[in-house]
This record gives C-alpha cells, structure tokens and sequence, in this order.
C-alpha cells in the first residue's frame, strides 16, 4: 500500500510509492557530455570574471591574479544588484519592487575539478567559512533580509556545462516562502511543546536509526520522513542553532558532507544535485518582537536533493510529490555502500 | 533592472529577469515525432484489452465497452499512485503522520487517435473531455474518504508524460494539496480584507490593463499572471464568481472546450509544441458550498527551462520571459 506521509514542519503531504519503489540503479544517468576546453574559473583566467569580492590567496599575490585557492566573484549575470532604490510599489492590486541584493559566486578551488566531494576535508572546511564571511559582510546592509547559499550541480540540475565547482549566494530584500512557512511552522510548534521542531526530528531519527546516513562530529545527516525525492538528504548541527553564520566547527561539517556527498556520488553514479542552506533570517534592533522565539524554535540544515526524477508541473503546481523511492529503502541502500 | 513581484494570492515573491530576456525561440526545443503508434501504444482504438477496464466513456451508439467505436474513455492508472481500496488508518508515529495512500488514480484518454493533441480536436470533442472531468468529479465526491479531485495533463517527455498519446489524469485524495490549502488562506485573508474575491480582482485588472490578455470569450478568459513563476505560464479563468469546477454549467463547457483549443494552440505555435503541464485549481470537494472568496481556474505551466533546485528548496522562481511580452507573442500568435 501507498503511504501518505506528513512533512511536521509545513504540513506538505508526501506520496510515498512503497510497491512501485524504485531501485537506485532504476535512475539512469548519463554523463557523457564532451569536457569543456576552457574555463573561466580556473586560476590564470582571473581575468575573465568580475573582481573579486574576497579571496583566499598566498602571501604577496595582487587581487585578481593567480596564487589563490579559493575566490568570490559578483555573479556575471547577477539577479540582485546592490546599487539602486528599492522601490516598493503597487501596480493596481499587485505589489513589486526592483531586486536590489547581491548575488555572488563562490569559486571553491583552483583547480578544475567538477564535484565538491573531489576536496579535501580542509578545502570544505574553507568553503563554509567563506559562506559565513560573506553572509556576516552582507549582514550589514539593512536592506537585505536573507542570504541564501546554494549549489547546482550538473547541468540538469541547472549548473552552467562549465564544470567547475562553486556555490552561489543570492541576498534578498525578502524572504523566500519556503523559509517563511518552515519559520511558521516552528514557531507554532514552539508555541504548543516548547521545544524545537528540528531537535525532536533528530531525536526520534537517532532512535529509529532507519533514515540515518551519517551522524558525527556533532553533525546528522539523514533522509526526512516525507522527503519530496528519492535520496533527498537534510545535513543538521546536532546542537541546537538557527543561524549558519554561527557554525564554528566548519571542519566537522566538511567531514560529513563529504562523506555524503561522496556516498550520492558512488551509489548514484555523480548525479546531478543541489544544495541549499537554510538558515534563520537577519534579525536586527529594528525587528523586535518579530520571530521573538526564532534562537530557540528554528533550526538551520542543509538540503540536499539529487535530481533523479522528472518532476511533473503538477508536483509543482499543486505542491503535491510522489515520491518513488521510500526514504528508509534509500538509507539502507546508500549504507550498505563501504568503499568512498 | 530585475523586478521582483508579489503574488498576491499566497505572498510569494518571483524574480523577474529584464537583463536577458528570454524569446520564444530560445525555448524551442526539436520536436518529437510520435512514434508509438499501433500495437505499443495502449491508448490507441483496438489495444482496449491491454488497459484496465473503462470507468466512463464516450462511445457510438450500439459499439460494446472495452472494445473500438469510442471517442473518450476514461480507465484507471494501470500503475496508480494511489489504491482505491481500504480505510485510511490515519496515525502518528512519535511527530510524524501517516495514513494509507487510499484515493483514486484514473486516466482519461481524450482521443482514439494516436497525432491528436487538444489544438488538433474539435471543439466537440474538447468539450466531451472536459464533461469527462466533470462527470468523474462528481461521481468521485460522492466517496467520502477523498477530500480534493486533482485534474492535470502532462504533455511531453520533459513535462513527465511517459506515453505520448493525449491524455490527462484525475487522482482523487484524502488530503487537500499544501498549493491548494495556501491559496485558499490568502483568498480567505484578502476577501476577509476587501470584501472582494481576489481572483475576481486579478481578473478585471487583467482585462482593463489588457497587457497580459492572451484571448477570452463570452464566459472565459486566458492570460499570463503578474506573478507567473515559469514563462509564459497561463491562467484560464471563468469570468463569473465560481469557486468549483465541477460545478460548471452545460453551456459554459464549450466555451471553455473553445478558450482551451485557443489557448494550447497560441502556446504550441509560439513555442513550437513545447511540454507542458496544466492542472485545475478548484474548492475542496467535501464542503460543497459555493465558496465567496475561491475562484476555481486552469494553470498552464510550459516546461521551458531547467529550474534550479534551489527554486524548490526556497520556493523563489526565476522568471526570464516578463508576462507582459510572454502574452503579447500569445496574442499576436492568430
């Protein structure tokens, strides 16, 4: 029998096609693109992007040339811009206003290698505290409400053919709905228990066991209860924290995802993914009172979905997933894999 | 610059790009012949054996059920998301919920011929498709189990559709789905604030700005959204305040058979025949009263670019055709 599974955080019902489940090796993927001859990212092409933001470069190395190991370039086609007014406005009964925010590349290394799994634990560790330098940057413009970090990873997952690893940070004068309707969500249910919606999901994900992909170095990795897609993984601090920006063990954080990413990429065969940071929103002196309980009822993770599956436009339109894959099947499969 | 804008239905902000507008022929995409034709394809007059029983149909006086001389059947999945058979067993495990994945999964074949898609049908055949739906619904509400009929078609390979021959698919469920139940708490927000049904809004702006206007008719009218968060995504919606499908009238049925053969057609000649997506937006099943601040209306979703993970995982669309042009290349397509 199908199972209808609840999402405790948003309240979004999930399909889970426990008879038609699909086997892992059901998602063929092809790789077979011909590799690119020339890439902007690598070092000596410094040249062919913006300025850097920020860089992570050896002793007596000029910005914007070679000698560096990690670098942060505005966006070529940015979606955000700093300069400008924001312009809120109505249009009749419609509401807009121009995209004033930031959207930056984060370069994570100097040479061309295509998956983040193929750096070191260090480099890893190098990539989060950038995203945490430059959230904490962008902090400072009032203007912008949230950071959001992602990384698309294949060209079906809506990467560029240059395969280059790098993130991306959009900053944005608003919150996007997801986040707002997991802040709701965990407020309400502060609200009834006191106590935050996340930590519980980890406790009761430690006893079942049965999701878990990895759980060390104060971190757990596992597959959510109604996941969306097949081998969808959430990344979360086992201590409790709602902004990123507050991690201070990034080392801990590069191990796991490591070892993650890298059992998606042997079990699946490098599949297409993305992942994405959520976090808590800036909270300044002039939002008192807004999200008053948010240290203590949200909790920050990572969502990792691989691209697995067409995802028809009624999934999307109607916010309504069947999920092939049942989460428990995937664990199980994505465990039973030894060699990294 | 980039404009961002409201939804003004469920608050969520999209990104429109200026800075590289996309034009329709940066969407096309080479056309797929048919090619399933025959034997292999289960849909297609004289394979009726090969697919589960009909559940409803339209068929030439005299002709016998599950054999040729039909125009429309409509079957169940033979691979359905969800069984028909069983109690709901709702419960909790620690925090999380669970129920039996009862509903119903059907399949309505809208032509016997295998070439056929929707712009190709005459209009009455496109109205004997959407009586099919009608007919389903009500028959389907009559199972108290279910709580929303979710009507949608996929056409194309990229828009999910795994066999090429026109079709669309109902699945009745237990639950109302999450898109439903926010739309329904911003309408009820704002009709709770104006006193006006918001879709009825969005309705007269669209036909006093008429810069998003992609055609209407007498009862109907098709346009791109303010706020659509893929190109060239199009709304039809019923003129008059309705807030459930299933209660359309007889003679709306054809004006809306008429609106969809527009519509679908400006789309596949614009963009060259490109997947799409379309699902009816429309009140729960199980409070049959008409609703004041709901209007039920089909979305059309093209699927023309590649979205991103991250526009899941945050629920933030990238729009790069602007639906003031999206609608005029659809206007101008006649």
């Amino acid at each position: 029998m199908p199972q209808l599974r609840k999402d405790p955080i948003i309240g979004r019902w999930v399909i889970i096609a426990t008879e038609r489940g699909k086997r892992p090796h059901d998602f063929v993927i092809a790789n077979d693109a011909p590799l690119e001859t020339h890439c902007p990212f690598c070092e000596g092409n410094e040249k062919e992007t913006p300025p850097e933001i920020y860089a992570i470069r050896r002793e007596n190395t000029a910005a914007n040339t070679p000698g560096w190991d990690l670098r942060v370039v505005p966006n070529m086609m940015p979606l955000m811009q700093l300069e400008g007014e924001m312009g809120r406005r109505g249009q009749g009964m419609f509401d807009l206003m121009n995209a004033i925010g930031a959207h930056e590349l984060i370069i994570e290394t100097n040479k061309h290698v295509a998956n983040i799994t193929e750096l070191d634990v260090d480099q890893i560790a190098c990539v989060f505290d950038t995203y945490i330098m430059r959230i904490k940057d962008l902090e400072k413009d009032t203007r912008i409400k949230y950071a959001l970090i992602f990384k698309n990873y294949g060209v079906v997952a809506g990467a560029s053919p240059i395969r280059h690893s790098r993130s991306q940070l959009i900053a944005l004068p608003v919150n996007p709905k997801r986040v707002k309707e997991e802040l709701v969500g965990c407020k309400r249910y502060y609200e009834y228990k006191e106590r935050c919606l996340f930590c519980d999901m980890i406790r009761h994900e430690i006893n079942a066991k049965v999701r878990i992909i990895a759980h060390s170095d104060g971190f757990i990795a596992f597959m959510p209860y109604a996941s969306r897609f097949p081998f969808e993984i959430w990344v979360l601090p086992q201590e409790h924290s709602c902004d990123f920006h507050s991690l201070n063990n990034s080392k801990g954080l590069a191990r796991v995802m490591k070892t993650v990413m890298g059992k998606l990429s042997v079990g699946l065969n490098d599949p297409p993914y993305n992942y994405l940071i959520h976090t808590a929103p800036f909270r300044r002196k002039t939002s008192v009172g807004y999200w008053k309980t948010i240290d203590y009822d949200y909790h920050w993770h990572i969502e990792i979905t691989p691209r697995l599956t067409k995802v028809a436009g009624f999934e999307l339109g109607s916010g309504f997933y069947i999920n092939p894959t049942p989460p428990e099947d995937a664990a199980k499969f994505l465990n039973e894999i030894k060699e990294l | 610059m980039q404009q961002l804008r409201r939804d003004p239905i469920i608050g969520r902000w999209i990104i429109v790009r200026y800075d590289d507008i996309k034009m329709p022929q940066d969407y096309y995409v080479a056309a797929v012949p048919k090619k399933q034709v025959g034997r292999k394809c289960p849909f297609c007059k004289g394979n009726e054996d090969i697919t589960p029983p009909e559940i409803y149909v339209d068929r030439a006086p005299g002709s016998d059920a599950n054999k040729p001389g039909w125009n429309l059947r409509v079957i169940a999945n033979k691979f359905p998301a969800l069984r028909i058979e069983g109690d709901l067993e709702r419960q909790g495990i620690d925090i999380y919920d669970q129920m039996n994945g009862v509903g119903a999964h059907e399949v309505i074949i809208e032509t016997p011929e295998h070439v056929k898609d929707i712009p190709d049908l005459s209009l009455g055949d496109v109205s004997k498709i959407i009586l099919a739906y009608k007919q389903r619904c009500i028959d389907l509400k009559k199972d108290k189990r279910f709580e929303y009929i979710l009507i949608f078609k996929n056409h194309g390979l990229s828009a999910g559709a795994s066999l090429e021959h026109s079709h669309s698919q109902l699945i009745a469920l237990p639950i109302v789905p999450k898109k439903i139940k926010e739309a329904l708490r911003g309408a009820k927000k704002y009709y709770g604030f104006k006193e006006r049904c918001v879709y009825c809004d969005i309705m007269h702006q669209e036909l006093q700005e008429k810069d998003r206007l992609v055609t209407q008719n007498k009862k109907f009218i098709a346009f791109s959204p303010f706020f659509s968060c893929t190109p060239y995504e199009t709304w039809i919606m019923p003129k008059a305040h309705n807030s459930h499908f299933s209660d359309i009238q007889e003679d709306d049925i054809d004006d809306l058979a008429a609106i969809l053969i527009d519509t679908l057609g400006r789309l596949k000649k614009v963009l060259t025949d490109p997947p799409f997506n379309f699902i009816i937006n429309t009140a729960p099943i199980q409070n049959d009263q008409e609703l004041e601040f709901y209007h039920w209306h089909i979305q059309i979703l093209p699927k023309l670019t590649q979205s991103a993970g991250f526009e899941w995982g945050t629920g933030f669309y990238i729009n790069p055709s602007p639906p003031e042009q999206a609608a005029k290349f659809l206007r101008d397509s006649r």
